[in-house]
């Protein structure tokens, strides 16, 4: 554990990806990729893929996005289209590469042990183009279009300090009130266009002035009011995402690096264990980058296969099937639904000791050698029980840190050993192993195998939660 | 915002006015060049306060002008863009009112005057409140604060603002 093991995938905090899904549904909802003038069934039909693509993101790494195309059955063009919007708006990295029909076969198919395509025959290129979250450019992107949007509507609101704008109804010149004493005429009171003489009328492209101008004093009250409500709603619309991107505001941002260094590292990983589940992506891509790798300095395979080496020695096992370390386990993970709620109030009891020791605990239950992890759950029940009446009793405010901080003390102390012992146990398993994270609540006799079975979805998903927890 | 500085100018002076008038001539053609002219880096000089040096005259070959560099203290003023200033109503019209405020001029439109304010045409153009009360008409004072300004090689030009707290009409002279 000690030794910092290529991983295949950074973990990715619970509230980045939250931001993410929040940010899709908040500000591309309504995007499409169709222009206005096309047809409206057109619009409709489209709108809400962004947010879809966005969503499948949050759930992998860096993926061809023929491949995620298909996953999401939607029009490669159209998903070009959004992605290329996206990265614009610096949401998304992107990377293009020009590769042989052959290793664009072979990342697409999962080539298991045959990667020794070196025949090179078909030299024909085509440019790939592959996709990832930023999270860290996100994360600013996010924050710079809120306090915009702040600014823009106050701004409005206030309505002061703005210096107004005229324009010419004939040659569409635009003046603005400092070039007022060129455009004053003697003859009359107004502005006049210093091309075409024609009179400027005034130029309202805010919110507010269109009907201010049209309206007179009673209108203008009225839309201030409209401009009031309308800040005050943005402000209670956009308040949970305020409130993600405060929570995410002191958390580490999962690293997103650049393409061929992810690929790398995902194709090395790969090809350390070598008998892992053939669907897997990163799998295909093992083979993959095995083969050869244009973009891969000599230095920089040596150097990762050294570490990889040390890993299977002190592992005895491939590297991405690692337990997640107690202490790798924050406050805002990413786990499966009932995982997660299970692990709060477990956290909260356990406290830090509570992912990998929980783990190892329902491993041994699930595998059978049950006796004295009977009386080490009997032990913990009553000690939970005597502690739960201790909380009762105490302040509220107090009671939670008090009472987590004294249990983390003395049951991460009697747990670990078991933790320990059970580890090279857990590394034989060749189950997906997301699936195991706690999820007792009071007691920790879970069924391994129901729970393997409820998450079904296609393989990113599994393979970004796998390695989230195989991450160090 | 008025500066006092030091500014260097090189002055020409005609051959007639070499005497023991020397100086004084040329101080004299200084101020007369100098004096309410405008530069977009400094702004309006105001007054030559002071002469700091007058170096040596270098003789031009053919004509006979002799150039001095000379340094000299002076006062400008610089509007910015957030300061209050007191100015004098010019001209008002439909679309706002001019006022100045010594050597620079001042635009505020309409949407920047108080909303309660209406334009009233006829004889002496002004804005004034529903009640009557306040009447901003040619000639009276206001305190306005620039919101903008546009500052050219040799002019400076500002859009004012009196929708705020304490600005506005401080003293119409034709209530009075």
């Amino acid at each position: 554990m000690e030794i910092s093991v290529p991983v295949r995938k950074t973990v990715v905090l619970e509230p980045f990806i939250k931001l993410v899904r929040t940010v899709a549904r908040v500000f591309y909802d309504n995007y499409t990729t169709v222009s206005d003038n096309q047809q409206k069934s057109a619009r409709t039909e489209s709108r809400g893929t962004a947010v879809v693509v966005l969503d499948a993101l949050t759930r992998r790494q860096w993926v061809r996005e023929e491949d995620l195309a298909k996953d999401l059955r939607v029009n490669a063009k159209q998903l070009r289209k959004i992605l290329r919007h996206f990265e614009e708006q610096k949401m998304v990295m992107r990377y293009e590469r020009k590769e042989t029909a052959k290793r664009a076969k072979m990342y697409s198919v999962a080539v298991s042990a045959t990667t020794d395509g070196r025949a090179e025959d078909n030299v024909k290129l085509h440019t790939h183009s592959y996709c990832c979250l930023d999270y860290q450019q996100m994360y600013d992107i996010v924050r710079y279009k809120l306090d915009r949007i702040k600014k823009k509507l106050k701004s409005e609101l206030e309505d002061k300090n703005t210096v107004q704008e005229y324009g010419c109804p004939n040659c569409k010149r635009k003046y603005n009130a400092l070039d007022a004493l060129r455009l004053i005429s003697m003859e009359d009171d107004s502005f006049h266009c210093e091309n075409c003489n024609s009179e400027l009328v005034v130029e309202c492209n805010k919110l507010t002035s269109k009907e201010v101008v049209d309206g007179g004093d009673n209108a203008k009250s009225q839309q201030q009011e409209k401009l009031k409500l309308l800040l005050q709603n943005a402000e209670v619309r956009l308040e949970p995402l305020m409130e993600l991107i405060n929570r995410v505001k002191d958390l580490p941002v999962p690293n997103c690096e650049a393409f061929p260094a992810w690929e790398a590292r995902a194709a090395k990983a790969a090809r350390e264990n070598g008998d892992l589940n053939p669907n897997d992506p990163s799998r295909s891509q093992g083979g993959y980058g095995s083969t050869l790798m244009p973009f891969l300095g000599e230095t920089k395979v040596e150097v990762n296969l050294g570490e990889g080496k040390e890993d299977v020695k002190s592992e005895g096992g491939d590297p991405s099937q690692k337990v997640l370390p107690p202490w790798m386990i924050k406050q805002g993970m990413n786990l499966t639904a009932e995982q997660r709620g299970d692990m709060r109030q477990e956290e909260k009891v356990d406290g830090v000791s509570g992912g990998g020791a929980e783990l190892s605990d329902d491993k041994k239950s699930a595998m059978g050698n049950g006796d004295d992890k009977d009386l080490k759950d009997e032990y913990l029940k009553a000690y939970y029980a005597a502690l739960l009446e201790q909380q009762a009793l105490a302040e509220k405010a107090n009671q939670q840190e008090s009472a987590g901080d004294t249990e983390l003390a003395t049951t991460s102390s009697d747990r670990q050993v078991g933790v320990k012992s059970k580890r090279e146990e857990e590394d034989e398993e060749d189950e997906i192993w997301e699936e195991q994270v706690p999820a007792a609540d009071g007691d920790f006799q879970v069924d391994l195998n129901v729970e393997a079975n409820e998450e079904d979805e296609d393989d990113g998903i599994d393979w970004q939660e796998d390695s989230l927890l195989n991450t160090d | 915002m008025f500066f006092h500085i030091v500014l260097e100018r090189n002055m020409q002076l005609h051959p007639r006015f070499f005497g023991r008038n020397l100086r004084e001539n040329l101080v004299s053609k200084l101020m007369k060049d100098v004096e309410g002219t405008c530069s977009g880096r400094h702004g309006f000089v105001v007054a030559i306060t002071g002469i700091e040096t007058i170096g040596k005259g270098l003789i031009r070959d053919g004509t006979g002008f002799v150039t001095f560099p000379v340094k000299y203290q002076c006062v400008v003023f610089r509007p910015f863009k957030g300061e209050i200033l007191e100015a004098v109503v010019t001209l008002v019209n439909k679309m706002g009112f001019f006022a100045e405020a010594g050597p620079v001029q001042i635009f505020v439109s309409k949407h920047l005057i108080p909303d309660d304010m209406e334009f009233q045409t006829g004889d002496m153009p002004n804005y004034t409140t529903s009640d009557g009360s306040v009447k901003i008409q040619k000639e009276c004072e206001v305190r306005l604060k620039i919101i903008g300004t546009r500052v050219d090689a040799t002019e400076i030009f500002c859009v004012g603002t009196i929708k705020d707290d304490f600005l506005g009409v401080i003293n119409d002279p034709a209530a009075s």
